[in-house]
């Protein structure tokens, strides 16, 4: 019953994930066109303006496989998810693993990508390509947004509506929270609640960590 | 295991507007059971709590003599449901959506799936969301009977279809409970309907069971009596009275309507002093009227 709920999804998912496939294979082989005159003159600053959209191309594909895994279900009430002869975490598992198979066609076409455009280089002393590295990181953050957006995707729009209304309430309240103890404790106005858990989640250390690394193609 | 479908004491409350108060149902094993009830009594919802999609507050469950809903899965794998709205994949052919559901059951059987795609006159390469109504029906009706199921449900399985595709889909079932002796449970509000293929009728208004019984008994007890000269307070009586009303102006002829009458009950009015004028047969459509009409907390058995 795998291949089916895997065809299913491709079924749902194609029209949006063929651009993201020729987005994934095309963008490193864009991100090096503004290299300079090689081998002497590599200009690694014309590289920068490319390495915000790996991550953000890595999470489009991940919410776009989520959402299209459980629109249907949705659109019919899950009525027809709810009739099928299996436990209902066995076949939130199985859409889950359809997903990720379908989240590794772009994957592989950007590590496609990021090989030709390490091919094309002759890179000087000092600077090495780092495709397989790079891709490891592009599918960790499909991976990562696929699967945070596939468990809110499959709850209910009520459960979708309260848990990022208690992440938005979670920042503004923190916020508010640490103005009022800094009136009464001076370490609160030095440091800030919100800022340290938004360092954390988003540092090397913390859940999406992945989204704010190095996604440097060519580095030292 | 003498009954497929066991509901016991069930209720259920949906915020202030509905609920479902000790709903009892009994579904015999093999027989074709009838689900009769108005829009909005709560024949889906029942349906939902025997499919495990809703769970009781209260009560017991029971499908092919396991417990609902933790034997869900194995449950449901027995069971062919076409529900009253079409939930199948829009994007899906026929074909693929025939090979989609055929992945989930064991007991499939593709040559009978063929038959009928020839039979209900089916395109396997027609998008779903392409399809009529009337083709929507016949598709969720063939996955479910290609599934070899013991139990079939259907929910308002005819309800918007024209006369030619109802008679196709009904057909169909009745091909293969004779083949298959499986039990069947159909939910609707066309009496008619049912009236002709059900052997077992259960009547539910407004969230509550008001009668369940053979359809024989159902069909053949309720009578309309014209009588006359009867006391206002009839006493005990050997029928149930579900309806009273008085004559016209001109007439001292009452009419009562009564369920569970025989004939040899003409003696109760002999022994009260009235007379039966007449006893005219109600037909189901007539009898679930007054079933209903009696069930209803304004009836005053009386006018």
């Amino acid at each position: 019953m795998y291949d089916p709920m895997l065809y299913v999804h491709w079924k749902q998912a194609k029209l949006a994930m063929i651009p993201f496939v020729v987005a994934a294979f095309g963008l490193p082989l864009l991100a090096i066109q503004g290299l300079g005159p090689e081998p002497q003159g590599l200009n690694l600053d014309e590289t920068l303006i490319w390495l915000p959209l790996f991550p953000a191309l890595a999470g489009a594909i991940g919410v776009v496989l989520a959402l299209t895994a459980w629109n249907w279900d949705h659109q019919q009430g899950h009525v027809y998810a709810l009739t099928l002869p299996m436990a209902r975490w066995e076949y939130a598992m199985h859409k889950m693993g359809a997903g990720v198979v379908l989240g590794l066609v772009p994957v592989m076409a950007f590590w496609i990508g990021a090989h030709l455009a390490s091919a094309s280089l002759t890179l000087p002393v000092g600077l090495n390509a780092y495709p397989n590295q790079l891709t490891l990181r592009f599918l960790f953050a499909v991976l990562l947004s696929y699967a945070l957006l596939f468990a809110m995707a499959a709850g209910t729009v009520k459960t979708t509506i309260w848990s990022v209304t208690g992440v938005i309430a979670f920042f503004i309240a923190g916020s508010v929270l640490n103005d009022f103890l800094a009136l009464f404790f001076p370490y609160f106005q030095e440091a800030d609640i919100v800022a340290v858990v938004g360092e954390w989640l988003f540092t090397a250390r913390g859940p999406f960590g992945v989204f704010t690394g190095n996604w440097a193609l060519i580095d030292v | 295991m003498s009954n497929a479908i066991e509901l016991t004491n069930v209720g259920w409350k949906a915020g202030k507007a509905f609920e479902l108060r000790d709903v009892t149902i009994r579904v015999p094993n093999g027989s074709i059971y009838g689900f009769l009830g108005p829009n909005g009594s709560g024949k889906t919802t029942t349906i939902r709590m025997f499919m495990g999609m809703l769970e009781p507050d209260h009560g017991e469950v029971r499908v092919l003599g396991r417990r609902v809903p933790q034997e869900m899965p194995r449950i449901l794998a027995q069971v062919g449901f076409v529900p009253e709205r079409p939930h199948l994949y829009p994007a899906l052919t026929v074909g693929e959506t025939i090979r989609y559901h055929s992945s989930f059951y064991d007991r499939w059987d593709q040559t009978w799936a063929e038959e009928l795609t020839a039979r209900l006159r089916l395109d396997s390469e027609r998008r779903v969301s392409r399809m009529s109504k009337g083709e929507t029906g016949k598709l969720l009706l063939l996955l479910a009977l290609s599934q070899r199921p013991s139990l079939l449900v259907l929910d308002e399985p005819t309800d918007g279809l024209d006369p030619v595709v109802r008679r196709d889909v009904l057909t169909a079932v009745l091909d293969y409970v004779a083949e298959s002796s499986a039990t069947v449970f159909i939910s609707s509000h066309l009496v008619h309907e049912l009236e002709r293929i059900c052997d077992w009728v259960g009547v539910l208004d407004d969230g509550q069971v008001v009668a369940e019984l053979p359809m024989q008994s159902f069909k053949n007890g309720i009578k309309r009596i014209h009588v006359s000269g009867a006391p206002d307070a009839p006493g005990d009586t050997p029928f149930v009275i579900l309806n009273r009303s008085e004559g016209d102006a001109f007439s001292a002829v009452e009419t009562w309507v009564v369920r569970g009458w025989q004939d040899p009950m003409r003696q109760y009015f002999e022994g009260i002093g009235a007379t039966v004028r007449g006893v005219v047969d109600l037909d189901l459509e007539e009898g679930f009227v007054e079933l209903l009409r009696s069930s209803r907390p304004n009836n005053h058995h009386r006018g």
